[in-house]
């Protein structure tokens, strides 16, 4: 004889299974997907007003679309995650693909069928959204984080091209400071013009905090060391004291309040100049970060779209996502973008939106040494400690403000440590 | 004669009598209870679950969206190895400690002008309470500008008055950043001593002052030995409350700075978020909240213990 219990699971599996067939035929009424607030409002716009509505449309689906404040994106999705409930699909970026792996659908199927209709996927964004062989999340473009210039001061000083290096850039920035036109690269708490240019320095001299494996870290180097060096020299030759306390408001004000000349930043400053500065942004150009003894480096800001576990219906959820990175809508949205967001695919390389406005070319070209956060390491939950902490932007910072190079290596180095349980 | 308030209550139903919700209600027991149970219900909904859900957590290895692994204490002993969280330990300390002096005595100096006759009282008042009225995100983005190097009034005034020859980094300097904020934690804060403190001065009666002036007490006399020992429990309540608040301050702290530069702002809260919530360590980063836990007990603790023994 079987259990009461046995008997109530047995009972609710088969009223499941009599349902199960008319919840499948059933489209949902309506889904909604959450995404960061962009700088660029004619894309959320584009978004909310254009591609729901034809959407809506063509299938009876209202797609509702939730926006989050800048920056408050991973809090969200904590909540999102936490809670079971709430939008269907939601924007990630950096490793949230990792971190909310058991949270996330596999869309390889989706990732597939995008990739082969447009050209292939750029390899280095598979770090970021693939885990475990599966795809948890669908690229979507890359912001990524340039250096931005005044080519009117930059000329004043004999400068007339964008230094190739960081020792040129250092040289330019010594004659610029002298003029009363400093740098103002942000060595504080902010959560992207920091690491924006630290990274990409960082690697450029060889640095790496963590081996591929995890396990082993290699912060405490000859390389690392001549990076925070040369940090140090940059800040205390070429900047204002100011950029240690900088959040990622500061050098936007200060460039736009003509205080520097030169800073890194995502391209949603020019944007911001060309409707509010036109006199500043007629002088402000856009290049890639400058190389060092070991390349040249950028970093990878991935945003992406994924696909909730908690969806009602994930093969509808996955349907929208289907018809929303197809070309026809991928394209237009893209464009309306203002080219903000470099796209991962090869089919978009030579795409139009890249022809409106030349001065965001590198951004595109940037794309190719592009890497993750705390690359080469895995980038699981470790990595999310380790940027979380601002390990690698507080070991920069302390040695601009007078600390030994060996002591902030050794507080780096220990905290890595302790975050990728390493001996 | 006096009577007894127990004479006054409503006889209790008596055996046998049929049962009625007004009877029921009438009891005072249950009354009581029904009263009180809406503001049980919130704090068990709204303080004492996180609380003890935070506890829960923090004994944990939770990473977001992950089942969390039973760890007893290793994520304070974590905690203890990382020279971080002592840096966080003592900015959060010293944070608190300096805005609760400075808040104490600039709100009692507030509370004993204004506890003055003059013109324009009332309006005085009410513009004292401003930045306590205003919402603290709103505020902060005006101390933003105020603490901008570039754009600072301060710095302006300094410069064009000749004091200095360049501005101050109120936000870059690890030093000028932590004493801006207990400047900025002191002006939003300041109000709620002067205003509470102000409701303990008018109780006090004014007989009294009279009867120590006649007595030949110095102005100073009749503040130290009328004034403070009657607006003492006053004080002790106001204090606990905003030591209390002081060290969960979030908004303030984040916005100015986010913890920087390198770490020398970082308090308990902001730190916690980080790492609860930036990195998705739930059990660590309710480790590091919790961790203000024993100070602010033992605080409470022995200042309830005080003012009982009053």
């Amino acid at each position: 004889m079987s259990s009461r219990r046995e008997f109530l699971t047995a009972s609710l599996a088969a009223t499941g299974s009599a349902l199960a067939p008319r919840w499948a035929t059933a489209a949902p009424k309506s889904m909604t997907v959450v995404r960061e607030s962009s700088f660029i409002k004619p894309f959320d716009d584009y978004f909310a007003k254009t591609l729901a509505a034809e959407y809506e449309k063509q299938t009876g689906i209202k797609i509702v679309y939730e926006a989050t404040s800048v920056g408050g994106m991973l809090t969200r999705l904590t909540t999102i995650a936490e809670t079971k409930s709430g939008p269907e699909i939601a924007m990630t970026g950096l490793n949230h693909a990792h971190l909310f792996d058991n949270s996330l659908v596999d869309v390889s199927d989706v990732a597939g069928g995008i990739g082969k209709q447009l050209g292939g996927w750029h390899e280095n964004v598979l770090d970021v959204v693939v885990v475990n062989k599966k795809w948890k999340a669908l690229p979507w473009g890359n912001i990524g984080q340039l250096e931005v210039y005044r080519t009117d001061w930059f000329k004043e000083v004999g400068v007339t091209k964008f230094p190739e290096t960081w020792e040129d850039l250092l040289s330019a920035g010594r004659l610029l400071k002298k003029k009363g036109h400093p740098f103002g690269f942000e060595l504080g708490h902010g959560f992207g013009d920091n690491h924006g240019w630290l990274y990409p320095l960082f690697w450029s001299y060889g640095g790496r905090e963590v081996e591929r494996d995890g396990k082993t870290v290699v912060i405490d180097s000859a390389e690392t060391a001549r990076a925070v060096d040369f940090c140090r020299k940059f800040y205390q030759e070429t900047m204002l004291e100011d950029v240690l306390g900088w959040t990622d408001v500061n050098n936007n004000k200060a460039y736009f309040g003509e205080q520097i000349s030169c800073t890194n930043n995502a391209s949603s400053i020019l944007v911001v100049g060309k409707k509010d500065f036109p006199d500043i942004a007629k002088v402000t150009d856009h290049a890639l970060n400058p190389a060092g003894p070991k390349g040249r480096f950028h970093v990878l800001n991935a945003v992406s779209h994924a696909l909730l576990v908690h969806a009602p219906d994930q093969a509808a959820a996955k349907a929208f996502l289907k018809w929303l990175y197809d070309d026809k809508q991928m394209s237009r949205w893209l464009t309306s973008a203002d080219a903000y967001y470099a796209p991962f695919l090869h089919g978009y390389d030579n795409h139009p939106m890249w022809n409106a406005e030349p001065r965001y070319l590198p951004y595109k070209e940037s794309l190719k040494t592009s890497r993750p956060h705390t690359w080469p390491g895995p980038q699981g939950p470790a990595a999310s400690e380790s940027v979380a902490k601002y390990v690698l932007v507080d070991m920069f910072a302390k040695a601009c403000r007078g600390d030994s190079t060996k002591d902030v290596i050794a507080t780096a180095a220990a905290q890595l440590k302790q975050i990728y349980k390493a001996k | 004669m006096a009577v007894r308030p127990a004479t006054l209550a409503r006889p209790a139903p008596v055996a046998g009598r049929p049962f009625t919700v007004r009877g029921l209600l009438e009891r005072e027991g249950i009354f009581s209870w029904l009263m009180l149970s809406p503001g049980v219900l919130f704090l068990l909904a709204f303080v004492a679950y996180p609380f003890f859900y935070g506890m829960f957590l923090s004994l944990q290895d939770r990473r977001v969206a992950s089942p969390g692994v039973f760890v007893g204490l290793a994520n304070f002993v974590t905690l203890a190895h990382d020279a971080v969280f002592w840096q966080v330990t003592r900015n959060t300390f010293f944070y608190v400690a300096v805005t609760t002096v400075l808040k104490l005595v600039g709100g009692l100096g507030m509370a004993l002008v204004m506890n003055q006759h003059f013109r324009g009282k009332n309006l005085a008042r009410a513009f004292l309470l401003l930045p306590f009225i205003v919402p603290t995100a709103l505020s902060t983005v005006a101390w933003m500008w105020i603490l901008d190097p570039t754009f600072s009034v301060v710095n302006w005034l300094l410069v064009n008055g000749g004091v200095v020859k360049s501005g101050y980094s109120f936000l870059g300097n690890a030093s000028l950043a932590m004493w801006s904020l207990v400047v900025v934690n002191t002006w939003r804060g300041m109000p709620f001593y002067g205003i509470t403190l102000l409701a303990g001065l008018q109780t006090i009666s004014p007989d009294l002052y009279e009867a120590a002036a006649i007595d030949g007490a110095t102005t100073t006399q009749r503040f130290l030995y009328v004034t403070l020992p009657v607006i003492k429990p006053v004080l002790i309540i106001v204090t606990m409350f905003s030591v209390i608040f002081t060290f969960g301050d979030f908004q303030l702290i984040y916005a100015l700075t986010h913890g920087g530069p390198a770490n020398a702002t970082h308090v308990f809260s902001t730190w916690s978020f980080d790492i609860g919530m930036s990195a998705g360590q739930l059990g660590m980063g309710a480790a590091v909240a919790l961790a203000i836990l024993p100070a602010l007990a033992v605080l409470i603790v022995g200042l309830t213990l005080y003012l009982r023994r009053e």
